[in-house]
């Protein structure tokens, strides 16, 4: 019994870890129990699965905004200032 | 002579106007920095100026401009390489630590404290104060993996090919997304008040 919970709990750290890989990929059915037992015991862990989520939306809209600044245009001020300078030369 | 001179200058001029752009968004791409992206172009341009005899017209000047770009950001990275180095791959390591640092030695969390800030969810996403928060947080990422973070958001970009121009490993690109992840949270929490 104490290995069956020793394999099935893990640490927090390696929960936040599967939480964070099932985005990307499948877990294994082994990793999918550790994930459940581990999760039915720790609020702490349960949030940090919503706060990744948060996180995925918060990173997007952080993105489009960023990009719509600094991605894709350049600068008016930029493009004079390269003007400028070739006609120094 | 001087003639001549002053004409490479009004296409140059026109050039700057019509590409510049779309020179400009891929080198931000390429290197995920304002300040170094509009500096490649400037550097594209000065040369492409001083080399436009060998531009005879046989490509696009788009293309043109592009492969003086392309090579400009290829010489940026070398030059970073040589001189940065250990820099670089120390703020990598400090990202693993400060991550490492948000549990203790037995994997456990430091503080079990659920912090009051994610309680607003919706709100985080519409306050433009947080939005200048969650800025600097994503500027104290390591540089690369700011940019694995955000490249899934660059079109239709598939992992694989993500990970050959960060040239990681495709468990490496979900171990760093999941360790941004975690600096994200921790930088947002102290800095969300």
């Amino acid at each position: 019994m104490n290995k069956v919970m020793r394999t099935l709990l893990r640490p927090c750290k390696k929960t936040t870890e599967l939480i964070d890989k099932q985005m990307f990929t499948p877990l294994t059915l082994k990793e999918k129990l550790q994930l459940q037992a581990h999760k039915a015991i720790c609020g702490t862990c349960n949030a940090y699965e919503k706060q990744s989520k948060l996180l995925d939306a918060l990173i997007g809209k952080w993105f489009a905004i960023d990009s719509n600044k600094k991605m894709s245009t350049l600068d008016e001020d930029k493009k004079n200032k390269i003007i400028e300078a070739i006609k120094k030369i | 002579m001087d003639l001549i001179k002053e004409d490479s200058k009004s296409i140059l001029e026109q050039w700057v106007n019509q590409f510049s752009d779309e020179l400009y968004s891929w080198a931000f791409f390429k290197t995920s920095s304002k300040e170094v992206a509009e500096d490649l172009v400037q550097d594209t341009f000065m040369a492409a100026f001083h080399k436009i005899d060998s531009f005879q017209g046989k490509s696009q000047p788009k293309t043109w401009l592009f492969s003086i770009l392309n090579n400009k950001v290829i010489d940026y990275y070398r030059l970073r390489a040589r001189t940065n180095k250990k820099n670089f791959s120390l703020t990598e390591n400090s990202g693993y630590e400060l991550s490492d640092g948000l549990f203790n030695t037995y994997g456990c969390w430091k503080t079990n404290d659920i912090n009051a800030a994610w309680d607003q969810d919706q709100e985080l996403l519409d306050n433009p104060e947080f939005n200048s928060i969650m800025e600097n947080c994503m500027d104290d990422l390591p540089q690369k993996w700011k940019l694995a973070v955000t490249s899934k958001y660059l079109s239709d970009k598939k992992t694989e090919t993500i990970c050959q121009e960060l040239e990681i490993t495709a468990s490496n690109y979900w171990q760093i997304v999941h360790r941004s992840k975690l600096l994200l949270k921790k930088c947002l929490e102290l800095k969300w008040v």
